[in-house]
Formats: C-alpha cells, sequence, structure tokens
C-alpha cells in the first residue's frame, strides 16, 4: 500500500513541476494582464496616463453613453459576419480543390500561404496603394475593363471603405481557414468515398451526404477561430481606415484605440472599459455560435 | 492595443515565476533600489531617454552618439529609445501608467504632463545660460502657469510651395497673396486638365489641426482669445466655409480633402508634379530637393487678413521628476543645449533653430532663409493650455467631416468649441 501511495504523490509533485512552466505562463500572459485591464477599466486615468483613483463602474456607463457606439457595434457585426461567412464559403471550394491531384498543387498550396506569411500591416499598406485613387492600380484596371465609368475613391468615399476593408479581411482569412478544412478533408478516410461511390451517388450527393458532414468539425473550428481573429483584428482597418476623420468606419477594436490615444476623450480608463466588454462579447459570440451548431450533438 | 500592451506587462510575470531564484535574487534588487530611490542624497546610475523619431537617417544616430558622450563623461548609463510618431503617444502613456516614466521625453506637447505635476521645471534642471539662449517666442510656447517645463527642441514653420512649371503653364505668374488670387491661381491649375489639382489639401486625421491653424489664422481668426477658447467665431466659420467651398463649389482640391492626410497624400501629389499649390514645411522641400522631380517655389501663406501668418511648430523635451534624478538629467540636457551640438542635429534633420545661438549659426544659410524669414510672423498653436491635447485630437478626428459633401461647418465648429470648453472645465 505504501509503495505506491508514495509513488502517486510523487506523481502530484512532477506533474506540477512539468505542468509549471505553462500554468506560469497562462497566469502571466492570460490572468494577470486580465486582472490589469480589469482594474485599469474600473479606474480614471488622466490624459497624460497617469493614475487619478477607482471609480468603479462609471467607465461603463460612459462607454455606453458615447455617440459613437452604435455605429461601431454596427460595423463589427458586418465587419466580422461578412468575412467569416465568405472566408468560409471560399474555403470550403478552395480547399476542394486543394484536394484534388494536379500538377503544380505544391506550387499552389505555397501560393495561398503568402497572404498569410506576409505582416498583416504589409499586405495592408499594399491594399491602400492599390485602392489609392491617385495611384492604385485597382481603378485604371477597373475603366480599362469598362466596370467603371469615372474612377472610385475607394478608402475616402463612405459607401465604399467597409466594402474595401472587407475585402482585404476575406484576402488574409483565406490561407488559414482553407488550410484547416484541407486537413479535415484530409482526415476523411477513404473508404467512406469508396462505399458511396460503389452506391453509385453522384458527386453533388457524394459531397453534400457525406464530405460536408464529416468536414463539420473542421468547419467549427475554422469559424470560432475566424469569429475570433475577425473580431480582433486591428492592422486592416487601422491602415485603410487612417485617413477618414471620425469613427464612422472603425469596429471595437480600432474604436478602443481610437479613445485611448488618438481621440478627444484619450482615456486609458474608458478604453480599457471597452477592452472588458470586447473579451465579454467575443466569448458570448462564440457561446451563441456554438449553441447554434450543436456543439454538443457534435461531440456525442 | 489592450492585448498589445498587456502582452508587454505580461512578460515579466512569467520569468519571474519560472526562475525562483532569479525572482528572489532581483526581489532583492529591486528592494535595494527601492531603499536607493527613497534616499534623497543618491543619484540615479542610468537615465530612459525616450526621443520621437524624426527620421530613419539622423534621429537615432545623433542621440546614440550623445548618449554615448554623455556616459564617458558623467558615468550614468542612457537607456535611449528612438519611437516612431505614430506610437508614441501610446508608449509614453503606458509608461506613466505602470508607473515607469522616462527621464527625459522629446513629444509635440508637455502641458498636460506639467499639469499632472510629473515635470521639473527649467530653474531645476538647466542653467540659466542655457534657459536665456532660447528664442523667446519659444520659451514662451513651453511655458506653463508661467514656469518654463517644455524645453524647446526644434521647431518648424509651415510656408507656401508652389510648382513653378504648373504655376507658368497655367499663367498664373506670381504666387498668390490673397484669398481671392489664391482661388483664381488654383482655378487656373486645375483648369489644365489630366488630373492636374489646383491646391492639395490635407485635412484627415494625421495633421489637420496644423492646416486649418494656418487659414485660421490668415483670415483673422483663432484658437483662443485670451483664456477663452473661441474655435466657434465667426471669422473662423468663414474659414471654414472657404475650405469648403474649395473643395465642393470651386473645386480645386484633390478629391476627399477631409480624407486626405498630409504625408501620403497632400505631399505625396505634390512630390508627384500633380498639384500647383500646398502647404509645406522645409522637411518637405528636403525630399523634393533629394527626388529632384519638381520645380519648386516657396513663398508667403496667401492671407485675408492683410499680413500672411504662417504655423511655427516647437517641439520639447521634458525632465520628468524622479528621484535622484535632477543631477543626471541636468547633465543630459546641457549636453544637448550645447550651440554645436543642437544646431549639428536640427540642421541634418532640415527643421529651424529654438535657441539664439542656433539662428546666428543657421541664418548664413540659404536653403533655410524662407523659413527664418517667416518666424517673426510665425504664431505657434496653444500648446500652453493643458486642454490642447485634447482639442488638438478633436480637430484632428472632425474638422474633416465640414469640408465634406454636405458637411456642416458651424456644427463642427460648435462641438468643437464644446469640447474644448469641456476639456479646459477639466475633467
Amino acid at each position: 500500500m505504501r509503495g505506491p501511495r508514495r509513488a502517486r504523490r510523487a506523481t502530484g509533485w512532477q506533474a506540477l513541476l512539468w505542468l509549471g512552466p505553462s500554468l506560469a505562463l497562462i497566469g502571466g500572459v492570460v490572468a494577470y494582464p486580465a486582472a490589469q485591464l480589469i482594474r485599469a477599466s474600473l479606474s480614471q486615468y488622466s490624459v497624460t496616463g497617469l493614475y487619478q483613483g477607482s471609480v468603479g463602474l462609471r467607465n461603463y456607463a460612459r462607454l455606453l453613453r458615447q455617440e459613437a457606439l452604435t455605429t461601431v457595434v454596427a460595423n463589427t457585426v458586418v465587419w466580422v459576419t461578412v468575412i467569416v461567412v465568405v472566408a468560409l464559403l471560399m474555403s470550403l471550394g478552395l480547399a476542394q480543390f486543394l484536394d484534388k491531384r494536379f500538377p503544380g498543387r505544391r506550387l499552389v498550396r505555397w501560393a495561398l500561404i503568402v497572404p498569410w506569411a506576409a505582416s498583416l500591416i504589409m499586405t495592408s499598406k499594399l491594399f491602400v496603394w492599390i485602392y489609392d485613387y491617385y495611384f492604385g492600380i485597382l481603378n485604371p484596371v477597373l475603366q480599362s475593363l469598362g466596370v467603371l465609368d469615372h474612377p472610385v475613391d475607394w478608402l475616402g468615399d463612405d459607401s465604399t471603405v467597409m466594402g474595401a476593408m472587407i475585402t482585404v479581411g476575406i484576402f488574409v482569412s483565406l490561407p488559414f481557414t482553407t488550410y484547416v478544412l484541407l486537413a479535415g478533408l484530409q482526415a476523411i478516410p477513404p473508404d467512406v468515398f469508396e462505399a458511396a461511390r460503389v452506391d453509385g451517388a453522384s458527386a453533388w450527393r457524394t459531397y453534400r451526404l457525406v464530405t460536408f458532414p464529416l468536414l463539420r468539425p473542421a468547419l467549427l473550428v475554422a469559424a470560432v477561430l475566424n469569429i475570433i481573429y475577425v473580431f480582433n483584428s486591428f492592422p486592416i482597418v487601422w491602415t485603410l481606415n487612417d485617413r477618414n476623420p471620425g469613427f464612422g468606419h472603425d469596429t471595437m477594436i480600432t474604436y478602443m484605440y481610437k479613445i485611448a490615444f488618438k481621440s478627444s476623450l484619450r482615456d486609458v480608463g474608458l478604453a480599457a472599459a471597452l477592452g472588458v466588454v470586447n473579451v465579454l462579447l467575443i466569448l458570448l459570440a462564440v457561446l451563441v455560435y456554438l449553441r447554434s451548431v450543436r456543439w454538443h450533438a457534435q461531440e456525442a | 492595443m489592450c492585448h498589445r500592451r498587456n502582452g508587454k506587462e505580461g512578460d515579466i510575470p512569467v520569468r519571474r515565476l519560472r526562475l525562483t531564484p532569479l525572482l528572489l535574487v532581483s526581489a532583492v534588487a529591486a528592494l535595494l533600489l527601492i531603499a536607493c530611490d527613497r534616499n534623497p542624497g543618491a543619484n540615479v546610475t542610468s537615465i530612459k531617454v525616450v526621443i520621437a523619431d524624426y527620421s530613419r537617417d539622423h534621429t537615432r544616430p545623433f542621440w546614440q552618439i550623445l548618449s554615448e558622450t554623455y556616459t564617458k563623461q558623467t558615468g550614468v548609463k542612457v537607456d535611449l529609445q528612438v519611437v516612431d510618431w505614430n506610437s508614441i503617444d501610446q508608449q509614453i502613456t503606458t509608461m506613466i501608467q505602470n508607473n515607469q516614466p522616462p527621464d527625459v521625453l522629446n513629444l509635440n506637447s508637455f502641458s498636460s504632463y506639467a499639469k499632472d505635476g510629473l515635470l521639473h521645471s527649467a530653474d531645476q534642471v538647466m542653467s540659466v545660460k542655457t534657459k536665456d539662449d532660447f528664442l523667446a517666442t519659444f520659451t514662451r510656447g513651453g511655458e506653463y502657469q508661467g514656469k518654463l517645463y517644455g524645453f524647446p527642441i526644434l521647431s518648424s514653420a509651415r510656408a507656401f510651395f508652389y510648382n513653378k512649371d504648373l504655376l507658368a503653364r497655367a499663367g498664373v505668374g506670381a504666387p498668390p497673396k490673397t484669398w481671392d488670387e489664391f482661388v483664381r491661381a488654383a482655378q487656373r491649375v486645375q483648369a489644365l486638365g489630366k488630373g492636374t489639382i489646383g491646391y492639395a489639401l490635407p485635412l484627415g486625421p494625421e495633421e489637420a489641426q496644423a492646416e486649418w491653424s494656418v487659414w485660421m489664422w490668415n483670415n483673422g481668426g483663432d484658437w483662443k482669445s485670451g483664456d477663452r477658447w473661441m474655435i466657434n467665431s465667426d471669422k473662423n466659420l468663414q474659414t471654414l466655409q472657404f475650405l469648403s467651398d474649395l473643395a465642393n463649389k470651386h473645386k480645386v482640391t484633390q478629391v476627399n480633402p477631409g480624407k486626405t492626410n498630409r504625408t501620403d497624400g497632400a505631399f505625396q501629389l505634390f512630390k508627384d508634379g500633380k498639384v500647383g499649390m500646398v502647404m509645406g514645411f522645409s522637411p518637405l522641400a528636403k525630399q523634393l530637393d533629394a527626388e529632384g522631380k519638381v520645380n519648386y517655389g516657396v513663398a508667403e501663406m496667401p492671407t485675408n487678413a492683410g499680413t500672411a501668418v504662417t504655423l511655427a511648430v516647437e517641439d520639447y523635451l521634458m525632465a520628468f521628476k524622479k528621484p535622484g534624478n535632477q543631477e543626471a538629467v541636468t547633465k543630459f540636457l546641457e549636453l544637448y543645449y550645447q550651440p554645436e551640438t543642437i544646431t549639428r542635429w536640427i540642421t541634418a534633420e532640415g527643421f529651424l533653430p529654438v535657441t539664439k545661438s542656433g539662428l546666428d549659426r543657421m541664418r548664413a544659410d540659404p536653403k533655410v532663409k524662407p523659413y527664418l524669414d517667416a518666424l517673426p510672423n510665425a504664431k505657434l498653436v496653444p500648446t500652453t493650455d493643458a486642454a490642447w491635447d485634447k482639442v488638438k485630437l478633436d480637430v484632428q478626428q472632425n474638422i474633416g467631416l465640414a469640408v465634406q459633401p454636405g458637411g456642416n461647418p458651424k456644427q463642427v465648429l460648435d462641438q468643437l468649441q464644446r469640447n474644448a470648453t469641456a476639456a479646459a472645465g477639466g475633467r
């Protein structure tokens, strides 16, 4: 009796020893900053960032009174929904394509990784120059194709800014999404396709009744991670929208930054309150999504 | 950004927790340091110096060498950080929020820091000789409640740049002196067609307050009257309406001037030879000279008020109050303000002097002459008012909206005025 118990206790200590670094990491990179964020959201700071005492929930109340909040929330909903849905749909097609054997497949797979590997700021800057009214190549191309009569100020015209930003968002979301779905496709055992073929199922029927249901776990992962990434995405909106005054095209993430440093509010406490709201909101969004796709049913 | 910042904060405890022995050692060391700090007699052994990045080629090399010289002379180490303008506000705020302010900071504002009681005044960290060498305008521009807290580090002045070739082709003999002449000149250049732009007007968030200031002053308006903000005065409304008309009625500006930034918008267009006129400053001249593509001239601003007024911009050095750093900071500032040292840097960066000795040294340079000539009629934005730091951001984020089609100049100015008054009331 004594032997095993001692052994078990030793394992407990050992386990802690091995877990220690990652626990410390979680404590340091997740728990501590989260606690700091919450603390900051309950505090008042001067323009310079100097702590001026605790104000309870007053920052949250002030946040709700911000005029721009409605616009910013609406922007965020459009931004996240459109990018995630379109990126998923396009990636389903791309993944299917990349799953097939064809000459040059390796090259195409590599090419798809590039927008993912490039820094978001660089990609965004590149698109700024593509979209530019005077120097960009988009207008001349569209005009010579006869799509446009007049050049469009893609990043300055209120009706096109969001679309222009979303396009970049989709572009940079495709690689990751496609690769998750591709991995999902390759995890499907070949014999189920064989069985379908033996049963004489058409290609579309096979996809609908075999491939797609088996792809759902991968789809779920891709959707949840994309919702989080896209919601938290800062560089695209920041870079493409930097010429526009006001908050008309901001998402909650860039709005948070502007509250803290770039608007006349210049208020770290208020920004921290929005930061807390953002975290809660993204948790809620993911939960609602998981509910709607019946996460538990999937598990079972 | 909060994530980014908190990520940085998070790094420290990770290391501490993982390396328990190191934690103990550092805790002891920290206690000793605190003990040292508490002792008023003890002096610091290193100072943190945060400098804004004016140019890739000159800023870091200059301050690096200065820091090394300083360390050699005093034995005090320098933790030099050269920070990009885009992120400097954020970084400084974070430093102060975490109670780790720099010892010496270079920024374009100072009064909020003075108001929060974070700064040494000139009397505490500067010799009388150094202080007296500052040009009077810039001393005034660095004072908060009668004391000098924002030490001028360099200055610049706006001037009116025009593309000689385009103006000649449009039949405009001389750069316009009045607003009427200006509108006519812009119309003629715009009429050249092929995407030619009369005047590039940047009222996007980057530097809208500068562009606005110059037009406002040249119509006889101002930010404040005495102690009161008067952003929505009739004069100013007239000015903003004039700018809106340039864009929407006369159509002599680039597309969407309210959504055009200065550096990658208006300046870029001028450097590309597409623009007849733009409001520039000496670093733009440097770039134009280097590229050699545009045949440009520099003139006084067109005015609607008789005398041409331009904007001078003063950037600051500040010394933060930290235990035991007074002597170290004093020596650092004295080293920078050596006449040959400060002039060497200002010349390299293409800016203008802030000291009498520097003015004497730079007067001979013909390139700098038009700006130096403009300095006597130059005005500063009200950086000495602590509310300015908020007003500036408010103008940057809003004034562009007024010149968009369907924009409402009066509404925008009224809102700016309300916010300025509220900010001045202190919150």
